[in-house]
């Protein structure tokens, strides 16, 4: 394997006496496509941006191609950032707003042209070039935010949160218009969202963090099929994962939690636990089938959202609300009586004390 | 389509006219003002373009005279040098009073601890009247005793007659003039540059542009319409200044500092040539809403191209 292009050793970073990330260690590969993500105040955006070096270091190292950059001022570490607010110039014509960082790099006017019609082509610019931000629609502003720093042809690409903006619709085919760029650019690329379906879709590799850690990184359906936390598996996934915490019994048929008031959930039988630990029992929405018979456990139906294609239930069962979704559709009301059938091959068994996977 | 159910849905008359009413409330609470303003102002201007044109004994008797007091005050040396006077005066004041402005913005706007203490100390200036401010002036530049000679003292230099030297006298009068301007030019400058985005600096950072490049190139197209407000503050103040002038220097030494404010008040009140003094108030008023205009043609409404967004 080729030498990574970004590699990050015990970074940390203290706003005066508070500490927001707590050593930080990640390699980025070259062509990479990572996606940071997590919730509000995980330190993502503060890590981005040290990277970018727009905020400083205060201890560890950031080292780009083999040489730390601590200290290098942002310009020269041959990166380009899109931001949450795009950040267009409002006084500059799209053009201009390309053509500023070429112009401070004094590059070549032949040059200059030839990057600004590249970057437009790419970008579906074309036609407004001569226009001012003011002028643009949002998803248009989130091109010329990504032209300009397409222009850069950087080493490294930077996108703070940059759909958020973006009604749901657009952001949607800003999401692929983003993975497609990449898929034909190969350019090396980090990319910040709080947003759990974005790191999934576009992510080669997802970096979840949490409190200025993190929590688990690797391919996206890695994670999401094996959560290494009770986090992580909280985290990926619309509807989240259900999460019911009891404690490891036997039973004539093997292992099963007890997650008290008469409720107990079936393990598969191999299952290698010890009776009596803590646990904290997941199964994803999707895991739970909505049995024929009287057979799996009996639920009483809260909440029905059809969404279209996949059918959204909430269940009461034995005082825990479960959520299901069924591919079907259902006619099921709030009051039902149903039975829930767990696979239970696909049950994800946690340390209810460390939030660790079992 | 259910025709009573319509009908219940339309707006009733009442209803409407409740809507007018709520529209109509901002505009009634703005006519008191307006009539004060304009009762005052309009009376006075109405009333001061008619004196210019008229010759007035001391029992205020009119005579209409056309513009014979106009053509007598252009031909006047006096006017003249106090015109030219003027101007200089200005232009500097304007200089100095914006450079000054525009740094100390910078300066508050980058000041993280005691924020709010600094930008309200910035702000005291402009709470002192313009005598107050003169007074203060003139304790610190008098001849003997004065604060600045006292610290030349000191040095063992022997400090020169600040206000009794026509260039430095004049000189000192542009500082008291700024000192007493700068705070509110550089409130609002402040305020336009607390609107550009942060996020638009970073960008620049990461294009590039270095800290000067990106106050030119940025900054200060960004903040045009504001820089626009405080030129017009600014040239206002130094056009109109009088009180100042008068309590430090009563416009000496000579005629040194005799501004057209000044010599419009030693004509009109000392002279009592009413005419003559309203022809000068009149230049004033045309001086200032013409360079208003200019501004607000150039630095307001000039750059239509954008949209400041906060």
């Amino acid at each position: 394997m080729s030498t990574p292009l970004v590699e990050l050793h015990e970074l940390r970073k203290s706003f005066g006496p508070l500490e927001v990330l707590h050593g930080i260690e990640l390699a980025i590969e070259q062509h990479a496509f990572v996606v940071l993500v997590g919730p509000s105040g995980c330190g993502k955006s503060t890590l981005l941006r040290m990277i970018a070096g727009l905020e400083s270091v205060t201890s560890g190292t950031i080292v780009m191609d083999g040489r730390v950059v601590n200290r290098v001022p942002a310009k020269d570490r041959g990166i380009a950032m899109v931001f949450q607010s795009y950040a267009l110039y409002p006084h500059m014509t799209v053009r201009e707003n390309l053509s500023f960082s070429l112009e401070m790099a004094k590059t070549p006017r032949d040059v200059k042209q030839e990057r600004i019609e590249s970057a437009a082509g790419i970008l579906y610019l074309d036609a407004l070039l001569e226009r001012f931000p003011a002028q643009l629609s949002g998803g248009q502003r989130q091109r010329v935010a990504m032209g300009r720093a397409l222009v850069r042809e950087p080493e490294l690409f930077l996108f703070d949160e940059p759909l958020s903006n973006l009604d749901a619709k657009l952001r949607v085919e800003m999401r692929a218009e983003i993975k497609a760029l990449h898929q034909r650019l190969r350019s090396t690329t980090i990319y910040v969202t709080h947003d759990q379906v974005e790191a999934m879709t576009m992510a080669d590799l997802v970096v979840v963090m949490n409190d200025g850690r993190i929590e688990q990184l690797g391919p996206p359906l890695e994670l999401y099929d094996r959560p290494a936390t009770v986090f992580v598996a909280d985290f990926l996934g619309s509807p989240a994962m259900n999460l019911i915490a009891g404690t490891v019994a036997e039973s004539e048929a093997g292992p099963v939690i007890d997650a008290g008031d008469d409720l107990t959930l079936p393990l598969s039988p191999g299952s290698a636990v010890r009776p009596g630990a803590e646990v904290v029992y997941g199964l994803r929405p999707e895991h739970l089938r909505i049995g024929d018979g009287p057979a799996g456990l009996a639920a009483t139906v809260s909440l029905v959202e059809p969404a279209g294609f996949e059918t959204h239930l909430h269940a009461d069962v034995g005082g825990q609300v479960v959520r299901v979704i069924s591919t079907e559709r259902l006619d099921a009301v709030p009051g039902d009586s149903i039975a829930l059938v767990p696979d239970t091959a696909r049950v994800h068994l946690f340390d209810s004390r460390t939030g660790a996977r079992l | 389509m259910n025709a009573t159910l319509h009908d219940s849905e339309a707006m009733t008359a009442r209803e409407r006219s409740a809507e007018f009413g709520k529209r109509a409330v901002p505009y009634l609470l703005v006519i008191p003002g307006l009539l004060f303003v304009l009762g005052v102002l309009g009376y006075a201007v109405a009333g001061g373009f008619v004196l210019s044109l008229n010759e007035t004994d001391m029992f205020l008797n009119k005579t209409f005279v056309g513009l014979k007091n106009y053509i007598a005050i252009f031909h006047n040396p006096r006017f003249q040098s106090s015109l030219w006077r003027t101007l200089a005066f200005v232009v500097l004041s304007i200089g100095l009073g914006i450079s000054m402005s525009m740094m100390f913005a910078l300066t508050l706007y980058h000041v993280g601890f005691g924020r709010r203490f600094f930008r309200g100390l910035s702000l005291v200036p402009y709470f002192v009247s313009g005598i107050a401010a003169a007074v203060m002036f003139r304790f610190i530049f008098t001849t003997s005793g004065g604060f600045v000679n006292y610290i030349l003292t000191t040095f063992g230099m022997e400090g020169p007659s600040w206000l009794g030297n026509p260039v430095l006298a004049f000189t000192v009068s542009i500082l008291a003039n700024a000192w007493f301007m700068v705070p509110f030019a550089t409130l609002i400058l402040l305020g336009g540059l607390q609107t550009v985005d942060k996020d638009i600096y970073e960008a620049a950072k990461l294009d590039g542009s270095s800290g000067l490049h990106t106050f030119r190139r940025i900054t200060l197209p960004l903040i045009k319409p504001m820089m626009g407000v405080s030129l017009i503050w600014v040239s206002y103040i130094s056009f109109s200044t009088f009180d100042i002038i008068l309590a430090l220097t009563a416009g000496g030494p000579g005629r040194a500092t005799e501004l057209i404010s000044v010599y419009m008040y030693q004509i009109a009140f000392l002279e009592l040539d009413f005419g003559q003094g309203s022809v000068l108030m009149v230049m004033l008023l045309t001086f200032n809403t013409l360079l208003s205009l200019v501004y607000l043609r150039f630095f307001v409404y000039g750059d239509r191209r954008y949209k400041v967004v906060s």
